[in-house]
This record gives structure tokens, sequence and C-alpha cells, in this order.
């Protein structure tokens, strides 16, 4: 019988151990044990796509490798995705190669940024992506773990992206073996940051953020909602912030993400979300006199420093994103920082029909 | 066909498509009366340094200069950034691009120094020793593997700027002799 797969096909020793070994000399695995991309288990991914083996996704960079819907699921059988998530996969790299996501850039920036994975709609349970305590890491639904991961293997072995190499990541950060999380809509008091994007409810939605990581931030002293607020907005304004290098602040957005415990509280003040954006906005800033002279200098130069010395993280309320997700411990919130040249994405997951 | 103690796997690897590099172009002429394109970055001030001491010279050869900053790689202003070099290069005579110092300011270096070939304008991109092979890896996978690629001494940033002038003279030859300028 002949395949509809036509990537390329080698023979290798039944054994987990021997393909891990493989995976590893051959530079196609990510240094976690794979699982073995059968033609059963590819075919299986394959089934619950709308679309074709050879359909383009498009061209990954750096290389600009062409990501067929075959590979993406060799890669994502190797990461561990049942099939019911392979089109989570696909929607995220549709959102990684919207051009305004630059991915040009950030597969190749020196700095630590990575695609991170914002999950909304009905699905989140069944394929377990997570949304509740230790959403961010350390769950282990499979969809949380395997879905980000697939996304990072597609830019390895697809877009060439490797450590040191075709990327000049200095450091890296965790979330490079994939990062997906899920809003905890049902306690969020805000529409969900789907639905702040145009999706309906209904709908199985990946949003792509390039985030530089998981910034983490506590409190136990403050009762005020406006007081917390202004403490957090202070935080996600630290002074060195990409946001802060020397663009206008035009681009990207900074994830804010809220418990709901604090969410509860915020919303009592803010019940619109926009509110909360505003409120957040006009104490996101610092003043100019936290910088030495040479950043002071470009910041001016760049319109920066408002007529109170003020300089601001972003220029709009809408750059600041919360979302709502993590355990009901509260005292926590989390900023996942922008690299500032690359704008939030979103694709609707979209499943075969049968 | 498997046997017992084996599996048939797929690869999850592809190959960047094959492409001979586009034409790369040389100026074969002195500088006099040319327009020079200098294009600079807002995040690099060592750059700008060397850059300016280039356009003194250029003009005391005969050269008029065209300089341009850009400084965004997305949003309004990305789109802006790219709409300028674009018209710049259709402006200049020849051009150079810097400064290719960290990985998304090297690929983009390169693909606005890439806008110029694509005008047919002979072209360099300059980048710091670091980022050279990152440099020509980009063009190439932009189908650009002849691009003229200078290559400055790493890191530039928080040398004096005496430093920064040497290295300007001392490598201003060198810019010329790439972009096929003749004494």
């Amino acid at each position: 019988m002949t395949s509809v797969l036509t990537s390329e096909q080698v023979e290798v020793a039944a054994d987990g151990a021997a393909l891990y070994e493989l995976s590893l000399e051959g530079r196609w695995g990510d240094g976690v044990p794979i699982l073995a991309a059968t033609d059963e288990r590819i075919l299986a991914m394959l089934a619950a796509t709308p679309y074709a083996a050879d359909h383009v996704v498009g061209a990954l960079p750096p290389q600009y490798g062409v990501a067929t819907v075959e590979l993406a699921a060799v890669n994502a059988v190797m990461a561990g995705c049942e099939p019911a998530a392979f089109p989570f996969v696909l929607a995220a790299m549709e959102a990684i190669l919207v051009p305004e996501w630059n991915a040009f850039g950030l597969t190749t920036t020196t700095s630590s940024v990575f695609p991170m994975l914002i999950v909304n709609g009905p699905s989140r349970d069944e394929l377990q992506i997570d949304y509740r305590a230790g959403c961010m890491g350390g769950a282990g639904g499979r969809g949380s773990m395997t879905i980000g991961r697939a996304l990072a293997l597609c830019l390895r072995n697809i877009g060439g992206q490797r450590a040191g190499e075709t990327s000049r990541c200095v450091f890296g950060q965790p979330a490079r073996l994939g990062m997906c999380f899920g809003e905890w809509e049902e306690r969020s008091p805000w529409p969900s940051l789907a639905r702040r994007r145009g999706f309906r409810a209904e709908q199985d939605v990946v949003t792509a953020h390039g985030g530089k990581g998981t910034f983490p931030m506590a409190d136990i002293n403050n009762d005020d909602p406006r007081d917390l607020l202004h403490l957090i907005a202070k935080s996600l304004a630290f002074p060195l912030s990409n946001m802060f290098l020397g663009g206008t602040g035009e681009n990207g957005e900074v994830v804010l993400a809220i418990n709901p415990i604090w969410a509860d509280r915020f919303a009592a003040a803010f019940p619109a979300v926009e509110s909360l954006q505003e409120y957040l906005w006009e104490h996101a800033w610092q003043p100019i006199d936290v910088w030495p002279a040479g950043n002071q200098e470009i910041l001016r130069s760049k319109s920066r420093v408002d007529d109170d010395g003020r300089v601001s993280l972003v220029r709009r309320p809408d750059q600041i994103v919360p979302i709502v997700c993590g355990g009901l411990g509260s005292l926590h919130a989390i900023a996942l920082p922008s690299f500032g040249e690359s704008q939030m994405q979103s694709a609707v997951v979209n499943r075969s029909a049968g | 066909m498997t046997s017992a103690s084996t599996i048939a796997i797929r690869l999850p690897t592809t190959r960047p498509p094959e492409t001979d590099g586009a034409p790369a172009f040389t100026l074969n002429a002195p500088v006099t009366g040319k327009v020079v394109g200098l294009r600079t970055d807002l995040a690099w001030r060592s750059w700008k340094l060397i850059a300016s001491r280039w356009a003194e010279k250029l003009h005391a050869a005969g050269a008029t200069t065209l300089e341009i900053e850009t400084g965004a790689q997305v949003g309004k202003e990305g789109h802006d950034d790219r709409e300028t070099v674009n018209e710049w290069s259709e402006k200049v005579d020849f051009g150079i691009v810097g400064l290719g110092t960290c990985g998304s300011c090297t690929s983009f270096s390169v693909y606005d120094a890439v806008t110029l070939e694509q005008h047919k304008k002979p072209s360099l991109v300059v980048v710091c020793s670091e980022f050279e092979t990152h440099a020509r890896n980009m063009a190439r996978f932009i189908g650009h593997s002849n691009l003229k690629v200078l290559v400055l001494p790493y890191p530039l940033e928080a040398r004096p700027e005496e430093e920064l002038l040497r290295i300007a003279e001392e490598y201003y030859p060198q810019a010329l002799e790439l972009l096929g300028v003749q004494a």
C-alpha cells in the first residue's frame, strides 16, 4: 500500500532508550525522551485535522524550512501529543507565522524570548491544558506539556533553530522546551483573552506571546487592590525591560497572570478589564533619573519621556494584558515580559469534521 | 517492512530550499559624485560613531551620503522602517548597513542590506565577528548567500571613543574594497 506520507523514513531499534540516543545523535531531539514517529501515529494526527498531509502551514525561520502538516505531525508525535491536541500545534504555528509576531527576529535574537502559548476555549480540560495550580510548569497536564513542546520541536527541526548556531539566544529559558497553559476562564471576572481578541466562547483559540520568561511577584501586605496594582505596575516597569531598550514602546505586550483570588479583589475595584489595564498603564512607569545619562539620552531621543519626567513601560493600556490562571493559594502574580519587537497573535483551532 | 526488533519511523527534519545565491553587485568606479547610503540602528551608538566617521571620509572623497536610522522590527514603526529602507535603496548608488551585533539586529541588518541588492545596488552589511556566521547564514536562508559582509571586532560596545574611531579608520578601506570602489 502506498502511504500518503513522504517524509524520510528510517528503521531503528524498537527500544525507547535507543530511540532517545538516536534523537540526540541526530540532533533532532530536544534532550528529553521522545516517542517514535511511526506511520500509524502520524496518520492518527493527520486524521484530527482538516488538512492534507502535504498542506503547507508556512516556512519556519530561521532556515525557512517548509512546514507541511505531515512534518508538524511527526514532531507532534515525538513530543507526545495526542491526536486531539495536534490542531492546537498547528494553530500555534499559524500564530507565530504572522509577520507581526516576528519569528524572523525572535528565532534568531540573543534575547531569551520564546513562544508562550495561552489557550482559551472549551477543550482545556479534555486535553489537560493546565490553567489551575502550577499551570506554568509542574502540573503535568499532557496538553500543556506536549503542545508547546511540539511547536518547539518544529522550530528546531523544520525551522532549523539551534542554540548558539542559528539562534543567538544567550541564556535560553525553560519555556524553550515548550510552554503552553490555559486561562481559568470560569474564575475570571473579565472576558477571556480570546474573547477580548474577537473570538467566540465556543472556539478553541491559541494565543502566542513572545515572552522573555516568567517574572514573579508576591505580596502579603496590601489589602487595597489599588495599592497592590500600583506595586505590580511598578514591578512590570523594571528599568532593564526590553520595552525600555530604545524603541518607542509602541510594540509588544506584557502579559500579567493574575491568580483567581487576586482577580476577584481587583475586579471589585475594576469591573471592566479595560479600566484595570488603564490603571496599570498609568502606574507602569519609572522616573527618567532611574537611568544613567546614556539611557536617558536614548529615551529622550525616542520621545519616551513625558513632561513630568516619566517614562512609561508601553504606549497604550491594551499592551498590558491581564489573564487569570494559577492556583487558589493567592499571594502571587507572574508577568511574562515582552521582547518588544513582537506582537501577540491568536489563531483559532481547526479540527477535522470527522 | 520491519523486523520484530526494529520499527520504521519518520524523521522530523527538512532541509531548507537550496537556491543559487542572488547576484551581488559591485561599484567598479570611484566614489566621487556617488550617493552613498549609510544605515544605522538606534540600538548601536558605537556603529553610529563609526558610520559618522566614514561619512566624513566619503564626503572628503567627493561623495554625498544619505543616512537613515532604523529601530523597529514590527508594527507601524517596523513597516515604516522597511519602507524607508526601500525608498533609500532607490536613491543611493550603493549602501552600507549596520550593525549586526545581536541576533535579531543582525537578521534585520541582513534583511535591509538584501533590499539594496534587490534594487541591484552594491550592498555591504557590517557585523561584529561574533555574528559573522549568523549573518552569512541568514543571508543564505533568504537567498542572498553572496551578500558582502564586513566583519568588525567584537564587542564594540563599551570601547572608548578613540578606539572606535581607530576601528573606523582601520576598516574603511576594506569596506570600500568589498563594495568595488576604485581609487
